[in-house]
């Protein structure tokens, strides 16, 4: 038996005193559920940005909020929040997909001064179009390299935690991938 | 935005929520007045022809297996906007519109008049009762869906057309009875089918996620 202040012990039971408006019992059942849907997101997403994950982390939450009346009391409470947080996942994944096919980011182009007449091997890699499609030609283990430790920037401790890979792995995808890109990116300029 | 600052604004904004009856209460609750208003328009309506002699127990049968099809039909509509809810009514469902499916094709080789088909053109009247008498249920069944959550818009949407359909189908049936189920196959079946294909279609119109908008900084 619990010695906890509030009778309210379960996430369940956080929701059902929410249906009934209690903004308090609200406030601590999304503060409890937006770590593990962070960590859903972060596992299920790993490709994309911090930005993003905290979007879509969002997202869940207010659709949460959106449907609350759907949840049943006499049921249990995860997998109904699991339903739902699935359902946006693949949503975002969608709207994700629809976005890169019509977007190229130009975050890196110059307005100044033209990269061009810096080193030569930035200027290869400054189509952002034909990286892109350069680094979705890499085998699947490279192509996460790169994805985690130069487009997501994390540490090689991080990345190794997150692909499940040894960090000696990494370090020769990573070498192989860009060993693959410059030749790739090369060719492309001939 | 920041996230605990959404968190704060959804609990201080929080309005009551009562939980939803559950979904197969939801469907009895609609196919009972669904049911009445079918009733009542066929009724209404007048039997067209008047009884021909050829209306016995297969076509009963056939009306039954009908009622059964709309009402698991309306029973997997509501399940499906119910996050973590089985979804042990669509397989109902789907057993009972082919065991209806069955029900007609069987009676329909009986019958085998099938020169009657093409030539049946006052089944106009039937298409036109399916279509039009069904579109306020179709209403109604889609604004007590909206109130669920659109996991799967195109399923929910099917499933309901087929409920609505299904009904209005035994509503014209009764009005305008058929001697000829080879008749009912090919135009009420033609109808429901392509109901059903374009209510899926559209589903992502008729069901999606209304959320509030995020708080800005400012």
């Amino acid at each position: 038996m619990t010695t906890s202040d509030s009778p309210l012990d379960t996430l369940g039971d956080l929701m059902r005193a929410a249906q009934q408006g209690d903004g308090v019992a609200y406030a601590r059942l999304l503060r409890t559920i937006t770590p593990r849907i962070r960590q859903v997101v972060r596992r299920q997403r790993g490709f994309v940005g911090e930005a993003e994950v905290e979007d879509l982390v969002q997202e869940v939450l207010l659709s949460v909020h959106a449907v609350r009346s759907t949840y049943d009391p006499s049921r249990p409470f995860e997998p109904w929040l699991t339903a739902i947080l699935r359902n946006r996942l693949v949503d975002g994944a969608r709207r994700y997909g629809r976005i890169a096919r019509r977007e190229v980011k130009v975050d890196d182009l110059d307005v100044t001064f033209s990269e061009l007449e810096a080193k030569e091997e930035s200027a290869d890699l400054s189509d952002a179009a034909a990286l892109r499609e350069a680094v979705r030609a890499l085998p699947e283990q490279q192509r996460k390299a790169i994805e985690l430790l130069k487009l997501k920037e994390l540490s090689l401790k991080e990345a190794a935690q997150v692909s499940g890979t040894s960090i000696g792995a990494l370090k020769v995808a990573t070498h192989r991938a860009m060993a693959t890109l410059r030749m790739s990116l090369g060719k492309r300029r001939e | 935005m920041n996230t605990d600052e959404l968190v704060r604004k959804l609990a201080h904004e929080l309005e009551p929520a009562a939980p939803l009856p559950r979904a197969a209460m939801r469907a009895s609750a609609w196919f009972a007045g669904a049911a009445l208003y079918i009733a009542a328009l066929a009724i209404g309506m007048g039997f067209v022809n008047g009884y021909p002699d050829g209306v016995d127990v297969r076509f009963w049968a056939v009306q039954v297996a009908a009622i059964v099809t709309s009402l698991l039909a309306s029973a997997a509509a509501f399940a499906s906007v119910i996050p973590g809810l089985s979804d042990r009514w669509r397989p109902l469902a789907v057993v009972a519109a082919a065991l209806w499916l069955v029900t007609l094709v069987a009676t329909s080789t009986a019958d085998t008049d099938w020169s009657a088909v093409s030539s049946a053109t006052h089944e106009w009247w039937c298409v036109g009762f399916i279509v039009v008498g069904g579109a306020p249920l179709l209403v109604v069944l889609a604004r007590m869906l909206r109130r669920g959550a659109p996991l799967n818009p195109a399923t929910t949407a099917a499933f309901a057309a087929l409920s609505v359909a299904a009904l209005a189908n035994v509503g014209a049936c009764i009005s305008l009875p058929h001697a000829n189920n080879a008749i009912t196959l090919a135009w009420h079946g033609g109808v429901i089918a392509l109901a059903t294909v374009a209510a899926a279609a559209c589903g992502p119109l008729l069901f999606f996620w209304r959320l509030a908008p995020k708080p800005t900084k400012g």
